[in-house]
């Protein structure tokens, strides 16, 4: 509860002032790269390129990084062992069969699916991550605009973003008054004291809900949002940097086709 | 004093199953006027303030815009919005959208400006609170008084003749609360007619042209300020207290010294009362002189070279500008509220010292200072910073 949010690091991140587009474009291409690639070579490559430039050029934090990393990486690694182990084969190294319809093997074919499968999470995350990382919610906002959301959409996304903060806000005071009078001492209370979170947080977002008209009607609203302009123009260098990056993301696509770990 | 702008004749009002919270209040605003509403809580400050720009339509009675009653209807509202910018109590309230741009945005974009002039009130709305280069970032991220100058920055673009603020210091510290009532000085001056509602006596008293206190949804007193906060009994009955340089100026009374007939409002006006008590004259030795460095007239003078030249001198900072120009050059300002007043009184101490000044308020320095002149027989010199004065050849 206490936690940094992506959208804070996102708003402070040395890519902050970068162009949106360059930036949608290097993280958009490196997923459709990802799923292209038919072997781990090119998402390896993705993932570590992408990672060092959050952690060089955005200025992320190692530790937050590997905080925010880890989680999809044990996912990964769970779904893996999985893969490998159902995956038949030619040439198998060991099996064993528990159950008349189980049989668990690793194979030389099973190893490399999974490998293959878990450099694309690895390369697909930390592409996500980049645009999560380095692009705020708040200039998504513009670029939506100009894709031709619908304003409705759009408008209510808005009100929602600001929406969120407020509320988590709310939420956080009220937590701590609990715990300050020690509401989460035992389960019982625990439970108790969820409960009534959830009603305080519920009715003060009813109010802010109120409050949020009054503040645009006393502003002359008529189903008009302002739109913030966009960032800084497309400069140059990153974009160039963008282009070389997705094009040896591309060739390494292209010639490792057939190149297998085992 | 210009022509009645805002009046309210017998309104009341009672909130749906509740008390009523207006019980019949008549008074009247005018133009360029600084009033403020005193009262405890639950006296029906915040229901009135939410009446003048139509937000509660009173039960009975009128509200008078220009001399015109208000029309509820939603044409008619708009326009009042429009004339009527109200500033909530929390800003957080107040702010809507996810970044400091759309949301001082809001207003003018509602009111259908072209995305031109939109962009022109929102660079001039953040520049006179101060918040320039702010356009980018999510409210969530801002201090509490960035937050407030985002919501009064909101108001402000849609350029409304009065300017309501429901307590505009709360939450905030001292010197941001001072930062505030210095701006809503400044916004008076560019001919806003300015009403807060507040039980901080202390701001309100030097601050306000005229105080109206209220109880229990009525109006209890209405006067110039050291009237209204001079008697302790109905000061005591609002439950409120009396301002302290107030007090000490009763007591004084009440143990005979002769005290000028004006109540004093500020610390200068304070000393000058005891120095008329105990030594009847205002001055020490031959009065110090006030230099005023105009940041928003082009000039050539080097302002480093002067303080390389005059290091001991003060400076004072007077209007956003002024302020923001200051922490530009990276001039710490020694005073960033009530200057006037503590410059004057540098002055009493045969010390000089310098204001960094909002083009705006230069009038303001000179009528102040004439004005106290004229009225202790002291002559204290206010020069603006030229080139001529910036060769180091400052009066003693």
């Amino acid at each position: 509860m206490y936690e940094e949010l992506l959208e804070d690091i996102a708003q402070t991140n040395g890519l902050r002032e970068v162009n949106t587009y360059t930036k949608l474009a290097a993280g958009l291409g490196g997923i459709l790269l990802c799923l292209l690639s038919a072997t781990c070579v090119a998402p390896l490559f993705i993932a570590i390129a992408l990672s060092l430039a959050l952690l060089i050029l955005a200025r992320i934090d190692v530790k937050t990084y590997v905080k925010i990393f880890v989680a999809p990486v044990i996912f990964a690694v769970f779904s893996v062992s999985v893969i490998i182990l159902l995956a038949g084969g030619e040439t198998v190294f060991w099996s064993w069969q528990p159950l008349s319809w189980l049989s668990l093997s690793f194979t030389r074919e099973g190893i490399n699916e999974g490998i293959f499968v878990f450099s694309r999470i690895l390369g697909g995350t930390s592409a996500l991550l980049f645009i999560a990382l380095t692009t705020p919610m708040t200039d998504l906002f513009a670029v939506m605009r100009r894709a031709r959301f619908p304003e409705e959409v759009l408008d209510l996304a808005m009100i929602i973003y600001r929406t969120i903060f407020l509320i988590m806000s709310h939420l956080v005071l009220v937590y701590r008054a609990q715990v300050m009078r020690l509401g989460y001492r035992t389960i019982r209370e625990s439970v108790h004291s969820y409960a009534m979170l959830c009603g305080a947080v519920f009715i003060a977002s009813w109010e802010s809900g109120e409050d949020l008209v009054r503040a645009m009607e006393s502003r002359c609203y008529d189903g008009k949002f302002a739109v913030l302009g966009e960032g800084g123009p497309v400069s140059l260098r990153s974009a160039f940097t963008v282009l070389c990056f997705l094009m040896i993301s591309g060739i390494l696509v292209a010639t490792t086709r057939h190149i297998t770990f085992l | 004093m210009g022509h009645i702008i805002l009046e309210a004749r017998d309104i009341r009002y009672r909130y749906p199953r509740g008390p009523e919270a207006i019980r019949g209040m008549s008074f009247h605003v005018r133009k360029g006027e600084k009033v403020s509403l005193v009262g405890p809580n639950g006296a029906g400050k915040s229901t009135l303030l939410l009446m003048f720009n139509g937000m509660i339509r009173p039960d009975s009675g009128t509200i008078l815009i220009d001399n015109a009653p208000m029309r509820y209807d939603r044409a008619s509202l708009r326009t009042i919005r429009k004339r009527v910018g109200f500033v909530m109590q929390n800003p957080d309230r107040q702010i809507i959208s996810p970044t400091v741009f759309q949301d001082v945005a809001f207003g003018p974009t509602n009111l259908g400006f072209s995305d031109h002039e939109v962009k022109d009130a929102v660079e001039n709305a953040l520049r006179l609170v101060g918040l320039s280069g702010f356009d980018r970032r999510p409210p969530h991220q801002l201090s509490g008084g960035e937050k407030k100058r985002v919501a009064i920055a909101g108001v402000l673009a849609m350029d409304p003749d009065i300017l309501v603020f429901d307590e505009p210091t709360s939450g905030l510290d001292p010197s941001g609360s001072e930062d505030i009532m210095e701006l809503l000085d400044e916004l008076n001056q560019q001919g806003k007619t300015v009403i807060i509602s507040t039980h901080d006596i202390e701001l309100a008293y030097p601050w306000a042209d005229r105080a109206i206190l209220l109880l229990n949804g009525k109006i209890l007193q209405e006067d110039v300020p050291d009237v209204a906060f001079g008697d302790p009994e109905l000061v005591r009955k609002a439950r409120l207290s009396m301002p302290t340089l107030l007090e000490l100026y009763c007591e004084l009374e009440r143990r005979g010294f002769a005290l000028p007939e004006r109540k004093p409002r500020t610390v200068l006006d304070m000393i000058n009362v005891m120095d008329r008590a105990f030594r009847n004259k205002p001055c020490y030795t031959e009065p110090g002189s006030i230099t005023l460095f105009d940041v928003d007239a082009p000039s050539e003078v080097d302002l480093h070279a002067w303080r390389a030249s005059n290091q001991e001198v003060p400076i004072g900072g007077m209007g956003t500008r002024a302020k923001q120009y200051a922490s530009d050059m990276l001039i710490s300002l020694d005073f960033t509220y009530g200057v006037i007043d503590k410059c004057i009184l540098k002055a009493l101490l045969g010390e000089d010292s310098l204001i960094l000044i909002t083009g705006s308020m230069v009038k303001r320095v000179h009528d102040r200072v004439e004005e106290f002149c004229r009225e202790n027989r002291v002559t204290i010199q206010v020069t603006m910073l030229t080139p001529a004065s910036n060769s180091g050849e400052s009066r003693p």
